[in-house]
């Protein structure tokens, strides 16, 4: 027997042809409804518009951050401790390069698809805020009697509390002590050094080390180095009503400071740097050996010391007078929790910003990879779990706290497109392309613009 | 739409058709559109309708997070006053007056050659082509930048005979020319249609040729070149629109951000810096519009001058 025996109606087709047509049309009819429906449910599979929640009354929410292996690998684990504790909740994580995230952020918030909880940078939160895209968490149950003062008017703004400062900072110079033992140079006392120091000691360990080593990795690649640079000038990036804080002339100095290093060999060639800008930590000249000083924030030490496979010393800024309270050093929120102002679940996105800022098992598992924790009680819980690395930035901290300048203004909105215009601007110095006092001309032409 | 109309004049005839006739055209045009659908619902909501959207947004200030607000032509007269949106033109003008010929002429040398009948042909056909389904990769991209670096292959190579060379994708003088050389390189797939034309060509014309003493590099121009001029019109047509909207290279190669110091911003590139980097959507869009008359203005005068050395067998 066939397997496919062809309908009786198909063979004999006379007086039942008509009603057997019908028959046929009627089905096409339904296939075609069919199709129909499929296409649709495909389409609406895309919108994501339904709210992630099943019949047992799971919550799912998104949480993405950047950073790195060691990061992804820390935050993990505080997730599923988290999860451990609220078993109706579910964190999907979404993570990657600083260099993708904003471009995929702004393109999720366009969307109406970001994800419940952002990690969020002082760069750009007042241009998210500004715009209604982030939740005012001062509205939910969040503690926060237990922050440091500072970290958390960080997060506050005319839109509210749209972020809580995940950990305290500082801009420093991590030193690689290997690359300074192999030139046989001493390394810098940092209480006491200027940027003249910083030139002759750079130049001096370039020149006692193999080629393509340098001294120091060359400043120029984003505006905190410019900003440290401007505030022992008696300067700043922003001031409080959100303008630019500084001339042409001063972006112009500084630049020409960044030239002179790079003519004596105490950074790498214009080429190095523009190729060392795409490279990620832990490919970084610091990582790598072939710097001996980097511009780094604190809490990046623990991740570049695995990184380079060695110690790592942290420094504070060199002064123009030779007296650390003179490096103006300021405390950083080093990046902020927000919720999106469009999450369906603003309750329990509350509750997870909450467990990782207040709860000392998110303490055991983060540690000091996003700063030192602003929570002065998990900061205390956590003391004997943390790393030696850890440990170091900590101590950092902790010691120039007396030394500290005033807080800097916060960004201002806009202030996202600094760094591009920073960076694109030195390596035109860099290359001879434009003079120093013509690049900080355009540059602060272009920044004033970006900000208004 | 015209495939539409002509599925549907297929089942029609000359004179008066039976209302059973016209019945049977509707089930068949009923039946087109259905199989039609898929790709009819693909067109309108990933190709037309984003479009129509970036059209209305190109009027509009629009920054991602908060309704579009109309500026007018706000946005074009800008345009005019941006000195890096003008550098962006300089550079992706260069790159597609300077690279598409050069890769053309090295994709009819290599068919050349090829047509001249090597044994294991199929196999360096293949050889030569890889480089077009890889070029446009993150992945070659990438090692590109590795060969080109400071202390890539290029550069080790060059120091064996005591040159130093520049950092030759981060130097901004070298930087385009290295982007334009992986283009060059993905001369693949004008190379196989070049291959196809060459064959399409009747030997009797090289013959007769011969007869008359005719010598290799009189036959290339005299018949070569001219039996060929349709198939170098339609991959020039084609380079020059790919081109103009080329951007993987010089997304990876200068790390996202055109550099160094914008030699290497390609138009597109920093329409997209402008609409996911700066938030200005509208901007942007206004962009994207303005390239879409550049590329149909090229086109035009692509096929305008076609007239005049474009030769047709027929």
């Amino acid at each position: 027997m066939p397997l496919f025996s062809r309908p009786a109606s198909a063979a004999s087709r006379g007086a039942a042809g008509a009603k057997s047509a019908q028959s046929r049309r009627g089905l096409r009819r339904i296939g075609a409804v069919a199709a129909a429906a499929a296409v649709v449910l495909a389409l609406s599979a895309c919108g994501g518009g339904a709210a992630p929640q099943s019949a047992d009354g799971k919550v799912e929410l998104r949480f993405s951050w950047w950073g790195g292996d060691k990061r992804a690998q820390l935050t993990q684990a505080a997730i599923a401790a988290f999860e451990a504790e609220n078993p109706n909740i579910k964190i999907k994580p979404e993570f990657g390069d600083w260099s993708g995230y904003w471009d995929k952020l702004a393109t999720q918030v366009a969307a109406n698809d970001a994800p419940d909880i952002i990690q969020m940078d002082e760069k750009y939160i007042t241009e998210y805020s500004s715009r209604g895209a982030l939740l005012d968490l001062s509205k939910y149950d969040i503690d926060t009697s237990k922050f440091d003062e500072a970290a958390l008017n960080a997060g506050k703004n005319e839109d509210g509390l749209t972020g809580i400062a995940a950990g305290i900072n500082a801009a420093t110079i991590l030193a690689n002590p290997a690359v300074f033992k192999a030139a046989g140079v001493e390394m810098p006392d940092d209480s006491t050094w200027t940027w003249e120091d910083f030139e002759r000691i750079s130049a001096e360990v370039t020149a006692k080390s193999p080629k393509g080593t340098y001294g120091a990795a060359a400043y120029g690649t984003d505006e905190a180095s410019l900003g440290v640079w401007l505030r022992q000038n008696g300067k700043s990036l922003y001031t409080n009503d959100g303008k630019l804080g500084f001339e042409p002339s001063d972006i112009a100095e500084w630049w020409a400071f960044l030239k002179e290093l790079s003519e004596k060999k105490a950074v790498p060639s214009a080429s190095e740097v523009v190729e060392a800008e795409a490279a990620p930590l832990d490919q970084s000249g610091l990582a790598t050996g072939k710097n001996g000083l980097a511009f780094w924030w604190s809490n990046q030490l623990p991740a570049l010391e695995k990184a380079a496979g060695g110690e790592l010393q942290i420094l504070r800024f060199p002064s123009k007078t030779g007296s650390s309270a003179d490096a103006n050093l300021w405390y950083k929120a080093s990046q902020f929790w927000s919720a999106s102002s469009r999450t369906k679940h603003p309750e329990e996105t509350a509750k997870f910003i909450d467990f990782l800022a207040n709860n000392t098992k998110a303490g055991e598992a983060l540690l000091a990879d996003r700063g030192v924790y602003p929570n002065s009680d998990v900061r205390a819980a956590i003391e004997p779990k943390l790393t030696p690395a850890d440990i170091k930035v900590v101590k950092f901290i902790d010691q120039i706290k007396g030394e500290l300048g005033e807080a800097p203004a916060p960004p201002p909105k806009g202030a996202g497109a600094i760094q591009e215009i920073v960076k694109r601007y030195t390596s035109e110095v860099l290359f001879d392309r434009l003079s120093t006092e013509e690049a900080g001309k355009k540059a602060v032409d272009e920044m004033k613009s970006a900000i208004s | 739409m015209s495939a539409i109309s002509e599925l549907s004049s297929i089942g029609r005839r000359k004179g008066p058709a039976t209302p059973e006739e016209k019945r049977a055209n509707r089930r068949d045009n009923k039946a087109a559109y259905i199989f039609l659908l898929p790709w009819l619902i693909g067109l309108v909501a990933i190709t037309v309708g984003p479009m129509i959207m970036s059209l209305y947004l190109s009027f509009t200030d629009y920054n991602l997070l908060q309704p579009p607000e109309w500026v007018g032509l706000d946005n074009f007269t800008r345009m005019l006053g941006d000195a890096r949106l003008h550098n962006s033109l300089r550079v992706t003008f260069t790159y597609v007056l300077v690279g598409v010929p050069m890769q053309l002429a090295v994709a009819l040398l290599i068919a050349l050659v090829l047509d001249k009948g090597l044994r294991g042909l199929p196999f360096y056909r293949s050889i030569f082509y890889l480089p077009s389904l890889l070029g446009g990769s993150v992945a070659v991209a990438i090692l590109w930048k590795q060969i080109f670096g400071t202390s890539g292959l290029v550069n080790q190579v060059l120091a064996m005979f005591g040159v130093t060379g520049p950092g030759w994708i981060s130097d901004p003088s070298t930087s385009l020319g290295s982007i334009i050389l992986l283009h060059v390189w993905t001369f693949g797939s004008p190379m196989i249609i070049f291959l196809a034309g060459l064959r399409q060509i009747p030997n009797m014309y090289y013959e007769a040729a011969e007869v008359d003493g005719a010598t290799t590099l009189q036959k290339f121009w005299r018949i070569t070149l001219p039996m060929l001029s349709p198939i170098i019109f339609f991959n020039l047509v084609l380079q020059i629109i790919g081109s103009f909207q080329s951007f993987t290279q010089a997304f990876i190669v200068s790390g996202g951000n055109g550099g160094p110091s914008d030699s290497t911003m390609f138009f597109t590139l920093y329409l997209y810096q402008k609409g996911f980097g700066q938030f200005d959507m509208g901007y942007a869009s206004a962009m994207a519009w303005f390239l879409l008359v550049i590329i149909g203005a090229f086109t035009a005068i692509n096929f305008i001058a076609s007239k005049y050395w474009v030769f047709y067998d027929d």
